[in-house]
């Protein structure tokens, strides 16, 4: 049985086409720019790897185009078990998955296993150093370059993220640093996403503390210039 | 009749010998695959005529919503003289309802009253030889109230049965226009007078028979008149057109005496872009015109349908907000052979929207189809996107019972071109109804009687299954009086207002669907779930009425994709059409119904007591299946699935969703927001889903929501990887986001 947060039927975003998003709650890190606090806990919604595919299996008309189900959370990883079991379920119906990951669940043979049956891994890359990445999620980058270089090893598309935070990351310095870290990596892209301010309101609910309350939301001008600066760096490499 | 011109080049089928202008279509139409870059911009002409049409769009905007009414006497065919937008040699395609573009016209016969309201709104006096007129004239409705028994006008009055069509008339009935581009006015009379005859040889002559001969006679007399009214324009349309200008100018000319005749709700001009592009392809075959001409006589008619208007009172907005006149244009969809039937002309009316700018009229339908050509689909995904403008059906399903020419009227309503008509008939208050079981029959807010005494609920906590009960003993007594009061309005409104011109351009055989509808339809499932699934306890006034309801618990909620609640909405909903059959209707019309609301889901819920999903007195309801705003909180696929359950079969007048999406939400560019609608649209109809309203909302869009939730109730927004439905946001949070997709519209 899993523990879900929350479905999102009309996924477009995350992983290509369209995607039905499965939230799992449960973390093991605790960013401070979070945008989910409240997948960190559980719900007590449990749902068993059948009962989720019966859900998933109700959007498989909206899946062409290389459309699928996308495990998001929480840390879906956490939850490979039952990523595992509903793998077999997936492929009999020709639905693929795509895992949107913080990398920081130890690499078990589950884990791996997990990221086995993906057609894509969406892996986000929070900080460069092992000294940030503690400093601000609490985690271990070295699971994170784990993960990622099991990707790599194995062939799994990766499509690297990293989301910036006015006053933490949103320097070209900061960008070089990511750079170096993915150097090992091999992955298809790297996109920045913007800090934002929409999920605010879930720490007043929660009645918790939220650490970047007097953060702004990320120019989204600024962000594209980050972006542009990360592409044309990444690609001068390539080239080398 | 001699046709040799006129029909040259086409290829002869049963068409040529008897009026059939599917056959005449699916003989002679061009399918096209390719993609829109064939298409044109407007030409200097279009846009000098356009200029002056935004300058009267701004002068009505500014005089309160009408330009000008014409009060010295009663519009019809031929009331007015000649009226052009720019002038006689600007315009290619001519005709006004009044002398004045703009310039509203009185028409009284479906209720004198309702006139002389509207004139006052609007700081007009209607004249005194009008009012003379009717002094002695029985209108619409004046009829209907004299046959209408007391418990008709109770259900009326209280909100039960609303939005009638009893002081109004009743629209969504749409002429075959293209017949008089085909044949020519002459061949039609011909064969109406034929068909009199035919008839008047019967053995006995019984009270229907005697009632169809008047109205062919009446038929005969207003197409002799629409053959002067295109004289009084210098064109004669007596023999079939030669041309593409003449088909376009013919086929319009119909529907102008059919909106300067009838100012019905809805005044759809039908399925005419295959019709028109056989035409059009011929004179370009013949060297006679360029793409641009072509497209230029498109942005005209197009003009034109966007001037068409009818003199309403403020309170009929209330019900039909927004000024429309539903001109709804059909297009695209597949032969009964399985081929289909998109043309280049059906990418130029969709043109259109770029070389005129968006808009609501006229209100484009694309009948959609898996077998749609996948570059149409694409171009019709990115006007979508860009312009908010076009509403999607689904044809595989429309197809099965209303053959592949058959067209939209109003907003979902199918119907065969030329073969049958409609007597619309608005809808019944679903959840008033409910209120009414659980009160024995009384109405929850004034407190009269107006159903059969019933036991009243209300002692503790409510049981499903005698709640079930009780409503569809109620419901079986409503489809009884709805079927009724219809009969009457129908009645009348063939005595007192009959549609001359419209009904001369049907088969006479004609065959007739009587529409009916519900609203607050996620209301009644939500409420019922509720009570099933949680612990509901009314709650009482000092009249021992329900006011309020005690809700502990959770429940399944209508618009998750949750079979537990969507399987009792469809139920009830079922349950109710097989009631409704029970009753005959006029004329022998068959049974039809929707779930469709139009902009009435607010002044339904301003009528209706607090329910027992937890919506309280007076909110309103959610438009026609969409579930209530800010329940489907699984994102908008399993809100679409839950609306795809519904059955196409037992609603066939339509099942209405409006869907509405960020840009951001649906794709990160441009390209992938295309596909992504495509691939969404193409999933939901495969369903067997009905109807689908599309908006990608802008920044002026999101800005209406955040005033008022109801008019885009599943609005998803999506930043970086985490989605919210936008109506949960708090307002401080909308106007952020509101003032974040500025930024990136920048």
């Amino acid at each position: 049985m899993a523990d879900i947060h929350s479905f999102e039927s009309l996924g477009a975003l995350d992983g290509q086409g369209l995607r039905f998003c499965v939230f799992f709650t449960g973390c093991p890190l605790r960013c401070a720019y979070c945008h989910n606090p409240d997948t960190w806990h559980k719900s007590g919604r449990e749902m068993s790897p059948r009962e989720l595919f019966d859900k998933i299996r109700r959007s498989k008309p909206y899946f062409k185009n290389g459309g699928g189900v996308t495990f998001s959370g929480g840390e879906p990883l956490l939850n490979a078990e039952t990523i595992n079991e509903l793998r077999g379920m997936l492929e009999s119906e020709g639905i693929g998955y795509c895992l949107d990951t913080s990398g920081s669940a130890p690499l078990t043979d589950e884990v791996k296993a997990a990221i086995d049956g993906a057609d894509m891994v969406l892996l986000d890359l929070k900080f460069p150093t092992e000294e940030l990445y503690k400093k601000y999620t609490g985690g271990s980058l070295e699971t994170v370059m784990q993960t990622g270089k099991y990707c790599s090893e194995k062939g799994i598309r990766l499509i690297l993220r990293t989301v910036i935070v006015p006053g933490i990351n949103n320097s070209r310095d900061m960008i070089d640093g990511y750079i170096r870290t993915a150097s090992p990596l091999c992955f298809e892209e790297y996109e920045l996403l913007g800090f934002h301010t929409m999920g605010f309101f879930k720490y007043e609910n929660l009645g918790m503390a939220n650490p970047l309350k007097d953060t702004p939301p990320m120019d989204p001008k600024k962000l594209r210039e980050l972006q542009e600066y990360l592409s044309s760096k990444i690609s001068g490499e390539k080239q080398q | 009749m001699n046709n040799q011109n006129a029909w040259r080049d086409f290829k002869e089928g049963i068409w040529c010998d008897s009026i059939n202008v599917s056959n005449f279509i699916k003989m002679n139409y061009t399918p096209y695959d390719g993609d829109s870059s064939f298409l044109e911009g407007p030409t200097e002409r279009t846009e000098k005529e356009m200029k002056r049409v935004k300058e009267l769009l701004i002068a009505e905007n500014q005089k309160g919503g009408v330009l000008d009414v014409d009060t010295s006497k009663v519009i019809t065919i031929l009331s007015h003289d000649p009226g052009y937008v720019v002038d006689k040699d600007t315009d290619i395609i001519v005709g006004l309802q009044t002398d004045e573009p703009l310039k509203r016209g009185v028409s009284p016969f479906a209720g004198i009253r309702n006139s002389i309201q509207a004139c006052n709104a609007y700081g007009y006096e209607i004249s005194e030889k009008i009012k003379d007129e009717f002094t002695y004239r029985t209108t619409h409705n004046t009829g209907v109230f004299r046959a209408y028994t007391d418990t008709m006008k109770k259900a009326r009055h209280a909100g039960i049965l609303t939005g009638l069509p009893d002081a109004y008339a009743r629209g969504r009935i749409i002429g075959d226009y293209r017949r008089i581009a085909l044949y020519g006015m002459d061949f039609l009379i011909e064969q109406k007078k034929k068909d009199k005859e035919e008839i008047g040889e019967k053995d006995w002559l019984d009270e229907e028979t005697i009632h169809l001969l008047e109205d062919l006679s009446k038929q005969i007399e207003f197409m002799n008149q629409l053959k002067c009214l295109a004289l009084s324009y210098g064109y004669d349309i007596s023999g079939p057109a030669t041309n593409a200008f003449e088909a376009v100018q013919w086929l319009y000319f119909g529907y102008l005496g059919a909106v300067k005749e009838q100012n019905g709700a809805a005044n759809s001009i039908g399925r005419i872009s295959e019709f028109m592009d056989i035409y059009i392809e011929r004179d370009l075959r013949e060297g006679k015109i360029t793409e641009s001409r072509a497209q230029e006589l498109i942005d005209d008619l197009v003009i034109k349908l966007r001037l068409v208007r009818h003199l309403r009172t403020p309170e009929y907005n209330d019900v039909f907000a927004g000024d429309p006149v539903w001109v709804t244009l059909a297009l695209a969809g597949v032969t009964g052979e399985g081929k289909h039937m998109v043309t280049k002309t059906c990418y130029r009316v969709l043109q259109t929207l770029y070389n005129l700018g968006s808009s609501a009229e006229p209100n484009i339908t694309v009948l959609w189809s898996e077998k749609l050509p996948e570059p149409f689909k694409k171009f019709c995904a990115k006007v979508s996107i860009d312009t908010d403008s076009i509403q999607y059906e689904n044809d595989d399903i429309m197809r099965r019972m209303y053959g592949d020419d058959y067209a939209i009227a109003c907003c979902v309503s199918a119907m065969k071109m030329g073969k049958q008509m409609q007597f619309f008939g608005a809808r019944c208050n679903l959840a008033k109804v409910l209120l009414m079981a659980l009160n024995g029959g009384k109405d929850e807010i004034a407190g009269d009687q107006i159903a059969p005494e019933g036991p009243c609920f209300g002692d503790g906590v409510l049981d499903f299954d005698e709640v079930y009960k009780a409503y569809k003993k109620y419901l079986k007594w409503m489809a009884k009086l709805y079927v009724n009061t219809m009969n009457v309005i129908h009645y009348m409104h063939d005595k007192y207002a009959y549609e001359r011109l419209m009904m001369a351009l049907h088969d006479t055989d004609v065959e007739r669907l009587m529409a009916f509808g519900v609203s607050g339809f996620s209301v009644v499932a939500d409420s019922l779930s509720a009570i099933k699934y949680a612990k509901v306890t009314p709650i009482k006034d000092e009249r021992g009425i329900i006011c309020d309801f005690e809700i502990k618990g959770d429940f399944p909620k209508y618009g998750n994709d949750d079979d537990r609640v969507d399987l009792i909405g469809k139920d009830i909903v079922e349950y109710f059409y097989k009631e409704l059959c029970k009753t005959p209707a006029y004329r022998g019309a068959k049974h039809t119904l929707s779930i469709l609301t139009i902009t009435s889901n607010v002044m339904y819920g301003r009528k209706t007591g607090s329910t027992p999903d937890g919506r309280k007195a007076g909110e309103p309801f959610a438009p026609g299946a969409n579930p209530m705003h800010g329940r489907d909180c699984e994102g908008a696929l399993s809100s679409l699935n839950s609306v795809a359950k519904l059955s196409y079969d037992c609603c066939r007048d339509g099942i209405s969703n409006t869907f509405s999406i960020t840009p951001e939400a649906l794709g990160k560019n441009d390209e992938n927001r295309v596909s992504n609608l495509v691939t969404m649209l193409d999933g939901y109809f495969e369903q067997d889903a009905h109807h689908l309203n599309v908006n990608v909302l802008n920044r002026e869009k999101l800005i209406a929501a955040m005033n008022d939730p109801t008019l885009y109730p599943s609005l998803t927004i999506r930043v970086s990887g985490y989605a919210v439905n936008f109506n949960k946001l708090t307002r401080d949070k909308q106007e952020e986001v509101v003032a974040r997709t500025f930024h990136q519209s920048m």
